[in-house]
C-alpha cells in the first residue's frame, strides 16, 4: 500500500467534519436536559464564542429576553409535543452584546425505545429577511399612518371648512360695510344686515331687485357704466355713487368689487360722514385763512403805519409853513412840491398793498418794455443812490407786453429797494431784458409755451440763505428790522407777474448775489396800438358851471370833492348814499350834467347805482372813483370810467372834461 | 378539576398530564381567548388588558360546567388567573394547583420577580418588531393554507395555535401584570409546583407566591425549565396526586 494514497473512509469523515464545522448555517446539538453537547465552527464564529464556551450552555442562554421568554412559553413546548419546530425568528446575543437575527430549526431525535438521544437545532443567517421583514413592517405602518393622516385631513379639512363658513358668516354678518352679491345684470342675490343699520332697507327689500331702484337718478348713468366695467377687470380704484335710504334721502357709498364665476361680489363703505367732515375741514380752513389775513391785518399796520407816519409828518409840517401868511413865493413853492411828492409816495404805498391783495383794479395797457425800462433806470438811480452803479444791458429790439405800467414800475422799483439793501447800499444793479420764448418751470410750477420777456436785476449783494429763499415773496416776510419794511415789495412783485400771466424767478447765491427775473408774456407788435397818454403838464379843461351830483358816503371825502369841483368850475349837489342820489335825480336827471359816484358805500354800491342809472338815462355822463374795488378788479370796468383815489384836481378835472359835454 | 393552559400555548400543554385523572375526576380542558380553537370574534381589547377578564371567563365557564368545590390546576399565568377566579366565586374551587405561578414578573422593591423594567420594554418590542416572524411559527392559519387547515396543522405546528394580535396583547396583559395583592385571602388549599431551573418564574418567585397565600403547599419539582408538564409529566402528576392525597381527595 502506497503510503501517499489517503484512506478513503478517513477522507470521508474529514469530509463530514468540514461540512459540518463550515456548513452556511449553524449547527448544534443539545442534550434531553437541553444544554449543548457540540456545537458547529459557523456558529461558534457567528457569536464570536469558541465552541468550548458553547458547549454546557443551554440554548435558551444563547437568546435575548424575548427569545428566552418565548422559547420557554412556546417554542419548548412545541417541540416537546410535536417534536420539531421550524423556522422560528429569535435573535442571537454575540458576545459583545449585538444581536444576530436567524431562523431556528429544531427537531428532537430519539432511539429505539423512544427516549430523546439529542436535539438537533440548525441556525439559519436572517440578518437580509429580518431587515427585509423590518422595512415590510415599516412601510405596513407608513400606510397605516398614511391612512390615519389621511382620515384625521378629511376630519380636520371638515372642521376648517365648518371655522371656515363660520368665519365668513360672523365677516358677513358684522360687517360695517354694506356687503352684496349681484348676478351681472345687478340684481341683489345676497345682502348683509349693514343695509338695516346704513339704508333701512330689509333684506327682504333688496335680494331679487336690481340696485338701479336703489341709486340716485343723477348717479345712474355712471354706476351702470361702473357695472360694466367690472365685468371686464378687477376694479382698481373705488367707485362712489348714491344710494336711496329707506326714508327717502339719498347716502354716499365708495363702492369696490369684482366679477367672478357669473357674481358681483361688492363692498360699499359709508362715505357721507367723509364728505361731511371735508366740508367742516374745508370750513375750518377757510376760518383759519381769514385769522391768518386778520393776523397779517395786525401786522400790516405796524409796518405800514411807520412809513404813514413819516409821510404825514412832511405833509403835516408843510401845511403849518404854507399857513404862515408871510412865507416867501419860492418856499411855499417848495412845500406844496414836498406835500404833492408825499402823497404820491403814500398812494404808492397802498397801491403796493393793494397789489399784494391783488384786489386792485389794473389798467393794462400796450407798451414796449426797452424803452420803459430805459426810462425808468434814471429813476432806479435816484432809488438806489449814488454808491450803487446802475447798468442796463437792453436790446434794441421791440418787445411789447400787456400789462399796467405803474405796477410794472412798482414791481421794478420794488426789485431795485430790495437789491439796495442787500448790497448794503454799494455795488453793481444790472438790468436786463431778454426775449426768452418759454417760461420756465418755476417752484414746481410746470414751464409754460409761448413767448416770454424776461425783465432781471442782478445784484452784487449778500444773497439769500436757501432756508429762506421759498418765503421771500410771502406777504409781510421781511428780514429788515421792525419799522424798516413792510414785507410787501417782493409780495408785490409776485402778484403783479402772476395777475398779468408771467412769473417771478429768483436764483441766489451766499455771497455772490441775486438775480430776480420778472416774466412776463409778449404780445405781437401790431396789437400794440396804444391810446394817446394824457400827457402831464397840459391844461386841463376847466368847467362852466355844469351841475355835478357827488354820490360818496364819507363826509371828509365828500367835502373835499365838491371843494375841487367848484374849484375847477363846476356847480355840485351832494347825496350821502345811492338810494339818496336816485331821489335827487328824479326820472330823467333833469338838472344835472354829470354824476361823480364813490365804488364803496354802505347799502347799494357805486356799481349797482352805475348800472341803474346806464339803463335809466344812459346819456347821464358817469365817473366812478375807488381806492380800491374788489368788484372791478374781478369784472373790469365794463365800459364804466373810474378815476383812482387818491385823485389830484388835475385828474379829476381832465375826465370830467372828457365826459361832460361844455354847455352849448 | 379544570385545566388552564398559560402565555404561549394552548390546552394542548396538558395532553401528558390531563389523561392520568380522567378515570377519577369529570376534567375540563378549554383555550383561552385567542388560543387554540377558541372564538376570535369575542374579543374585547378593554375586558382583557386585565387578568380580570380571564378570571371572568373562568368563572363562566365552570357555573355553565356546575363546578363546585372542584380543582383547578393552572399553569404559568392561569396560575393568577385561578387565583382570581377563585377570589370571585369561592365556591368553584376547594383546591389550586399553581404551577409555575408568578404574581408580578417585573423586579420591584424589595421583590425578585426576575424582570427588569428594561427587560420587559425589550420584550414588548420584540413582539413588536417581530410580529411577523413569530405569527408565522405560532399562527399557520395565515400562512396561506388557510382554505387547507390539516396541511398547516402537519407541515408547521399542529399545537399552540394563537392570534398574533391577541398574543401579544396578552403578554403586555401579563407581564405588566401585579396581582400580588390578590394571594391574600385566598380561601382554598393551595399547591405551588415550582419547577428548578425556570427563567421565566424563578424560585424566589414561587416561595413567595407559596408564604402569601393563607393555606398552600410548595413542592419544587424535579424538572427543567418553564414547562414541567411538558417535560416531566410523571413528576408533575406525582406531585399533584400527592397534594391531592393529603386533602382527601385521592
Amino acid at each position: 500500500m502506497n503510503e501517499a494514497t489517503p484512506d478513503p473512509r478517513a477522507q470521508d469523515a474529514d469530509d463530514l467534519e468540514d461540512l459540518f464545522e463550515n456548513a452556511p448555517c449553524g449547527y448544534a446539538s443539545a442534550l434531553p436536559n437541553g444544554r449543548i453537547s457540540k456545537v458547529n465552527r459557523t456558529l461558534a464564529t457567528w457569536l464570536g464564542h469558541t465552541n468550548e464556551h458553547l458547549v454546557g450552555r443551554r440554548f435558551l442562554d444563547l437568546l435575548n429576553i424575548a427569545g428566552k421568554i418565548y422559547y420557554e412559553t412556546h417554542f419548548a413546548p412545541l417541540l416537546r409535543m410535536q417534536g420539531f419546530f421550524n423556522e422560528v425568528a429569535l435573535d442571537l446575543v454575540r458576545v459583545d452584546g449585538t444581536t444576530l437575527p436567524v431562523l431556528v430549526n429544531a427537531v428532537v431525535r430519539r432511539d429505539e425505545e423512544s427516549e430523546i438521544r439529542f436535539i438537533r437545532i440548525t441556525v439559519f443567517n436572517a440578518s437580509d429577511r429580518r431587515r427585509y421583514e423590518r422595512e415590510m413592517l415599516e412601510a405596513r405602518r407608513s400606510a397605516e399612518r398614511a391612512t390615519a393622516a389621511l382620515q384625521d385631513l378629511n376630519a380636520t379639512l371638515e372642521t376648517r371648512v365648518a371655522d371656515r363658513v363660520r368665519a365668513l358668516e360672523q365677516a358677513w354678518r358684522l360687517s360695517p360695510d354694506l356687503l352684496a352679491i349681484a348676478d351681472g345684470q345687478g340684481t341683489f342675490l345676497a345682502v348683509n344686515a349693514a343695509w338695516k343699520v346704513l339704508l333701512g332697507w330689509e333684506v327682504s327689500d333688496l335680494v331679487g331687485q336690481s340696485f338701479v331702484g336703489f341709486t340716485h337718478p343723477d348717479d345712474l348713468e355712471g354706476t351702470q357704466a361702473a357695472l360694466g366695467r367690472i365685468m371686464t377687470a378687477p376694479m382698481v380704484a373705488p367707485y362712489e355713487y348714491r344710494l336711496k335710504h329707506a326714508d327717502g334721502t339719498y347716502r354716499r357709498f365708495s363702492w369696490t368689487g369684482v366679477f367672478e364665476g357669473g357674481q358681483i361680489y361688492a363692498t360699499g363703505r359709508n362715505t357721507t360722514v367723509e364728505h361731511e367732515q371735508a366740508a367742516a375741514l374745508s370750513r375750518a380752513e377757510e376760518a383759519l385763512r381769514q385769522s391768518q389775513k386778520l393776523e397779517a391785518v395786525g401786522q400790516l399796520t405796524g409796518g405800514v403805519a411807520h412809513d404813514f407816519n413819516n409821510l404825514l409828518t412832511i405833509i403835516r409840517s408843510s401845511v403849518d409853513f404854507l399857513r404862515r401868511p408871510d412865507l416867501p413865493e419860492e418856499r411855499r413853492a417848495r412845500y406844496m412840491d414836498a406835500v404833492s411828492d408825499t402823497v404820491d409816495r403814500a398812494a404808492k404805498l397802498t397801491s403796493q398793498l393793494l397789489a399784494f391783495a391783488r384786489r386792485q383794479a389794473l389798467k393794462p395797457e400796450v407798451f414796449d418794455v426797452g424803452d420803459r425800462l430805459r426810462r425808468i433806470a434814471d429813476m432806479l438811480n435816484t432809488v438806489t443812490g449814488a454808491r450803487i452803479h446802475v447798468v442796463t444791458e437792453i436790446s434794441d429790439m421791440p418787445c411789447f407786453v400787456k400789462a399796467d405800467v405803474s405796477q410794472f414800475e412798482t414791481a421794478l422799483v420794488n426789485m431795485a429797494v430790495n437789491a439796495r439793501d442787500a448790497m448794503d447800499g454799494a455795488g453793481t444793479l444790472t438790468l436786463r431784458l431778454d426775449d426768452t420764448g418759454n417760461l420756465p418751470p418755476i417752484r414746481g410750477h410746470a414751464a409754460a409755451s409761448g413767448q416770454f420777456a424776461s425783465i432781471s436785476l442782478t445784484d452784487t449783494g449778500a444773497g439769500i440763505v436757501p432756508e429762506q429763499i421759498d418765503r421771500i415773496f410771502e406777504p409781510f416776510f421781511t428780514t429788515k428790522e421792525v419799522g424798516k419794511g413792510t414785507g410787501l415789495g417782493l409780495s408785490q412783485v409776485f402778484g403783479f407777474a402772476k395777475q398779468s400771466g408771467g412769473d417771478v424767478e429768483v436764483q441766489s447765491a451766499l455771497g455772490q448775489g441775486t438775480t430776480f427775473t420778472l416774466y412776463l408774456p409778449m404780445i405781437a407788435a401790431e396789437a400794440s396800438a396804444q391810446p394817446a397818454p394824457v400827457g402831464d403838464g397840459e391844461d386841463f379843461p376847466i368847467g362852466d358851471g355844469q351841475c355835478v351830483l357827488v354820490v360818496e358816503d364819507n363826509v371828509e371825502v365828500g367835502r373835499f370833492a365838491t371843494q375841487i369841483l367848484e374849484d375847477i368850475g363846476y356847480r355840485t349837489t351832494w347825496a350821502s348814499n345811492a338810494e339818496e342820489a336816485l331821489e335827487k335825480l328824479g326820472v330823467d336827471g333833469s338838472g344835472f350834467d354829470a354824476v361823480f359816484v364813490d365804488v364803496v358805500m354802505p347799502g347799494m354800491g357805486g356799481i349797482e347805482l352805475a348800472k341803474i342809472l346806464q339803463l335809466r338815462m344812459p346819456d347821464l355822463p358817469l365817473l366812478l372813483t375807488s381806492g380800491y374795488s374788489h368788484v372791478l378788479a374781478q369784472d373790469g370796468l365794463d365800459g364804466l370810467q373810474l378815476v383812482h383815489k387818491p385823485y389830484s384836481a388835475d385828474q379829476l378835472g381832465r375826465m370830467l372834461g372828457k365826459l361832460v359835454p361844455r354847455r352849448p | 378539576m379544570v385545566f388552564a393552559h398559560g402565555f404561549g400555548c394552548d390546552q394542548n400543554m396538558w395532553r401528558f398530564v390531563a389523561p392520568a385523572f380522567e378515570d377519577r375526576y369529570r376534567t375540563v380542558l378549554f383555550d383561552h381567548i385567542g388560543a387554540g380553537g377558541s372564538d376570535l370574534s369575542a374579543y374585547d381589547a378593554g375586558k382583557y388588558a386585565s387578568l380580570d377578564g380571564y378570571a371572568d371567563d373562568v368563572v363562566e365557564l365552570c357555573r355553565a360546567l356546575d363546578v363546585r368545590g372542584g380543582i383547578f390546576i393552572g399553569h404559568s399565568v392561569s396560575a393568577m388567573i385561578g387565583v382570581l377566579a377563585s377570589k370571585k366565586a369561592p365556591e368553584l374551587f376547594a383546591s389550586l394547583v399553581l404551577v409555575c405561578p408568578s404574581p408580578r414578573y417585573l423586579d420591584d422593591d424589595g421583590y425578585v420577580g426576575g424582570f427588569s423594567f428594561q427587560q420587559i420594554e425589550e420584550l414588548l418590542d420584540f413582539l413588536d418588531t417581530n410580529h411577523m416572524g413569530w405569527s408565522q411559527t405560532m399562527a399557520p392559519a395565515i400562512m396561506g393554507n388557510a382554505d387547507r387547515p390539516e396541511l398547516g396543522d402537519e407541515l408547521i405546528n399542529s399545537f399552540c395555535r394563537t392570534d398574533p394580535d391577541i398574543a401579544k396583547r396578552f403578554a403586555r396583559t401579563t407581564f405588566l401584570a401585579d396581582n400580588r395583592a390578590d394571594l391574600a385571602g385566598v380561601t382554598a388549599r393551595c399547591l405551588v409546583l415550582q419547577s428548578s431551573e425556570d427563567v421565566i418564574a424563578p424560585r424566589e418567585v414561587g416561595e413567595y407566591v407559596h408564604h402569601h397565600l393563607p393555606n398552600s403547599a410548595f413542592v419544587l419539582l424535579d424538572a427543567t425549565g418553564h414547562c414541567p408538564n411538558l417535560s416531566a409529566p410523571d413528576v408533575t402528576i406525582a406531585a399533584i396526586e400527592g397534594f391531592l392525597r393529603e386533602a382527601g381527595l385521592e
